[in-house]
């Protein structure tokens, strides 16, 4: 598309409410970009009614979008068009795809499988557990991650698979170039070293409410399937899996206890025939044959295949591990991936014959931790590290 | 006809000595006081001339002038009635001239000739036996206090005709004056038994009460986390139980906060137990740090000097509130200054904090605790940082399954305690001596590698610890003097990487503050 079209095709992507089917109605009349920028707001209204209509005037008027279209390569935001080269393919493929997307970093290897990790914000040790290792088994497998950059199970999968060497790209709610929620600075600028981070909506759109569920179609749309980690009965989490669906993902479901409610929603997917999802391998298993005979058909077998295989790594070594002491071998059995208060573990230790005090416990505790065996998730509580 | 009487006032601890001047001359009839009087003082004149008309002396009708020297001084309290109904006897020729000599009076005067106690009694006398004063006439209630004060002779009376009669006639002294004679020494011997509570009463919660040991031994803060109901409370009442009791220079200090507080009970010579405060979370400032108007009070922190001060529900005191416990937990001591002057008292307390992990008390159980992450972060963004910084110690209590308990549940007692808190002071005494530190909690940061010293092993498992849990400067220097006082509870003067393991385990949490 020409240089002059583009900057038209900007005003149409940077104007709020005009989504990929607005665009699309638009261009059908007018033919070009340009020409939807020149038509009069009648006409506008006529096509893609009132609102859509007053808000394309407004920015008409405003006429910042035509600076702000100046200053992205300044800033290193790349613009795509769904018809440009380089648009990744799964995301035109979906129902309503948008019509542009901005991003930083990199786009997702269209050769390589990608999937889509989500779940609740305020996540309980439980699903933070699972997402780390998750996040850290598809890192090392060569296995994309997209999510969502938010607090609780996003961000920490994405950072898992970050730290452990994989490439991750983050799908924002707001423009690009803004770090939401401020506390996840440091996988932003990670995810922007070594991955991507994506939006459909232009530099400098504040993170407001309604901007978060259309981001999710555009989460499960880059990626070819979705894990389910934690959440409650009606959450985000849920829309993003009805999306999902629509757009044709295989959806993977982490199962949770009865009494948490905080996988009710999960529970709850699984009984509508989601997949179980049981470890970090079986699924890479599942997935991965499923993804191969997939690419087998799209792409004629790129011989990926092979290199995956040698690539993949199985995450954690969960054979017995040799401990200098015989104590800390004891208390690394009593500790579980689920959080446990040092007080029940010296219960249960008690309950073994191993009779310990709290100061002893405490420092064998520690030098497990130390040892990257243990994780002390708060003053009094332990894990299994992830690691 | 001009008497002078010595009296004496505090400002803050401070006591100083004054001169109740009293003149009766002819002319007019008429009383005056002067010399800058706070209105209590003012009023001293209508109590001091009717309880002599009850006592059954008829103040003659001439004009009579009383001032308080020194006359540019603030002075407030009423317990310049008594000397200056000495002053007024004096002049109707009621009393010989030598009983008022080397004599200091304190004493309110009821309208019947009562003589009701007064604050401050203990830094004055103290200030008078080093002023050369032979003798202190103190209402009978604060005799004890007083007598606290070795080299100086005690009257305690209770009405204005039993002193007369004392003052006039020595061989009634007995019989109208109260004369206790204590040793300090003694009291504190037989007061050390406090009766606050055994640890072993406390079931579970072996995080907390190892806390608290640690906390007793080395003089640290310590700051507990848990739901409401598991104990927070019960934990904090008995820590006073296992500290050290009281030594004389302590107890005097302790008193001296309480009698200028008018707190001292009645007829009890000395404070001989760990005071132990806990005061609401809805204290004003001028409670808990001191203040208020005219001469200022002590407040909660100095209070609860050489003990426990104990701030249940931490978040929810005011924010000023907490941040004016900045200067008290510092420089250990509180400084309020006012335009008449400046007054320091002492605030060396241990701080034990409790709170809920968060408004609803379950975090960080996802499944009961339904807090958004934003109210957690504005419920514990309340304590500020330079508190924080002073909180050596963090334990988290959890619900206890009673049940289950009767397995574990270990025996150790406030006394067991108590013994090796004794050994660990010993340490502290003794490396500490000659400085201006005491415990180990009171390190300062540029101090620590001078008493921390970490021999080979240590040094890597803190380089690790530094590593792993990826610590600040200012929590790795709290690990160090933690683990100081861990390796002194074990009466050893190494500190080793179990010492330090187990100071990083009870570090301030970043799963709370990152």
């Amino acid at each position: 598309m020409a240089e002059e079209e583009r900057k038209y095709a900007y005003f149409l992507c940077s104007t709020y409410t005009i989504g990929g089917v607005r665009a699309e109605r638009l261009l059908a009349r007018f033919g070009s970009p340009r020409a939807v920028y020149e038509a009069e707001t009648e006409e506008w209204r006529e096509c893609v009614g009132n609102s859509a209509a007053e808000a394309l005037e407004r920015q008409k008027k405003s006429g910042e979008w035509e600076r702000e279209y100046g200053q992205l390569s300044e800033q290193q935001i790349h613009f795509l068009l769904r018809e440009e080269k380089g648009f990744p393919g799964k995301l035109a493929e979906i129902p309503d795809p948008p019509y542009g997307i901005f991003y930083r970093g990199k786009l997702p290897d269209e050769n390589e499988p990608a999937v889509a990790v989500i779940g609740a914000r305020e996540c309980s040790e439980y699903g933070r557990y699972v997402a780390e290792e998750l996040g850290q088994y598809l890192g090392r497998a060569g296995i994309q991650v997209i999510s969502g950059m938010a607090r609780g199970i996003d961000g920490i999968s994405q950072q898992a698979a970050l730290s452990a060497g994989g490439t991750s790209y983050g799908v924002l709610g707001c423009g690009v170039d803004i770090c939401y929620p401020a506390q996840n600075r440091r996988l932003y600028e990670e995810l922007l070293e070594k991955g991507g981070l994506f939006s459909t909506y232009a530099p400098g759109t504040k993170p407001l409410p309604q901007y978060f569920p259309p981001r999710n179609r555009i989460v499960s749309g880059l990626s070819d399937a979705l894990i389910v980690i934690e959440a409650r009965q009606k959450s985000g989490t849920l829309i993003t899996v009805d999306m999902a669906l629509e757009q044709g993902r295989d959806v993977y479901v982490v199962p949770g206890r009865l009494t948490d409610r905080l996988s009710d929603g999960c529970n709850h997917l699984l009984t509508q025939g989601a997949g179980v999802f049981l470890s970090p391998e079986s699924f890479a298993e599942d997935f991965l044959r499923s993804w191969e005979e997939k690419q087998g058909l799209s792409a004629d077998g790129s011989g990926g295949k092979n290199r995956r295989k040698n690539n993949r790594e199985t995450g954690r070594n969960t054979s017995k591990v040799k401990l200098p002491k015989e104590s800390l071998q004891k208390i690394l059995e009593c500790l579980e991936p689920v959080p446990k208060t040092s007080e029940t573990l010296l219960q249960e230790l008690w309950e073994k014959g191993e009779y310990t005090d709290i100061s002893a416990l405490n420092r064998a505790l520690m030098e497990l931790e130390l040892l990257g065996y243990a994780r002390q998730n708060s003053p009094g509580h332990f894990s299994t590290s992830a690691n | 006809m001009f008497t002078t009487v010595c009296s004496a006032a505090v400002y803050g601890l401070q006591a100083y000595l004054v001169r109740v001047e009293v003149d009766l001359a002819g002319g007019l009839p008429s009383f005056q006081l002067v010399g800058s009087l706070g209105s209590e003082v003012k009023e001293s004149r209508e109590r001091v001339s009717v309880a002599m008309k009850n006592s059954g002396f008829q103040i003659p009708p001439a004009h009579i002038t009383v001032n308080l020297a020194p006359a540019g001084r603030r002075k407030d309290g009423t317990a310049f009635d008594l000397p200056i109904a000495v002053g007024l006897l004096r002049d109707m020729e009621l009393v010989p001239e030598e009983a008022l000599q080397d004599t200091l009076f304190l004493g309110e005067l009821g309208l019947n000739g009562e003589i009701k106690k007064v604050k401050g009694v203990l830094p004055i006398v103290q200030e008078a036996a080093k002023s050369g004063i032979r003798r202190v006439v103190v209402p009978g209630e604060n005799a004890m206090e007083a007598a606290v004060i070795p080299g100086i002779t005690v009257w305690g009376v209770n009405c204005l005709n039993d002193l007369l009669a004392a003052l006039n006639h020595p061989e009634l002294e007995t019989e109208k004056v109260y004369q206790p004679r204590i040793r300090a020494e003694d009291l504190l011997r037989e007061g050390t038994g406090q009766d606050t509570g055994d640890f072993r009463e406390v079931a579970g919660q072996e995080n907390a009460k190892r806390g608290a040991e640690i906390a007793a031994a080395g003089f640290h803060n310590l700051l507990m986390i848990g739901p409401p109901g598991v104990g927070k409370s019960m934990v904090a009442g008995r820590i006073p139980g296992i500290l050290p009791p009281l030594t004389l220079k302590e107890s005097l200090e302790v008193t001296g906060i309480f009698s200028v507080a008018g707190l001292l009970p009645p007829g009890q010579a000395l404070i001989t137990r760990r005071p132990f405060y806990a005061p609401h979370h809805t204290v004003t400032q001028a409670a808990l740090i001191g203040g208020g108007s005219g001469i200022p009070r002590p407040g909660m922190v100095s209070l609860a000097h050489r003990g426990v001060l104990f701030l249940d529900e931490l978040p929810e005191f005011r924010k000023n509130v907490l941040d004016g416990m900045r200067q008290p937990m510092e420089e250990r001591k509180v400084q309020i200054a006012r335009s008449a002057g400046m007054v320091t008292y002492p605030s060396d307390f241990i701080l034990v904090a409790a709170m809920n992990p968060c408004p609803c008390g379950y975090y960080p159980d996802r499944n009961k605790c339904r807090c958004t992450q934003p109210q957690i972060e504005k419920y514990l963004g309340k304590i500020s940082g330079p508190i924080l910084d002073r909180i050596d110690l963090c334990v988290e209590l959890h619900p206890v399954d009673i049940l289950h308990l009767q397995k574990t549940k270990t025996e150790k007692s406030s006394e067991d305690m108590k013994r090796q808190i004794r050994h660990a002071r010993e340490r502290q005494a003794e490396r500490f001596a000659g400085t201006d530190c005491r415990f180990n909690g009171d390190i300062r940061s540029a101090q620590v590698e001078e008493y921390c010293p970490l021999g080979e092993e240590g040094q890597k498992v803190m380089e690790q610890l530094y590593r792993t849990l990826q610590l600040s400067a200012r929590v790795y220097h709290r690990i160090l003097k933690t683990a100081r006082t861990i390796a002194d509870l074990e009466d050893r003067e190494e500190i080793t990487g179990e010492h330090l393991l187990e100071a990083a385990c009870y570090r301030p949490s970043e799963t709370y503050w990152n």
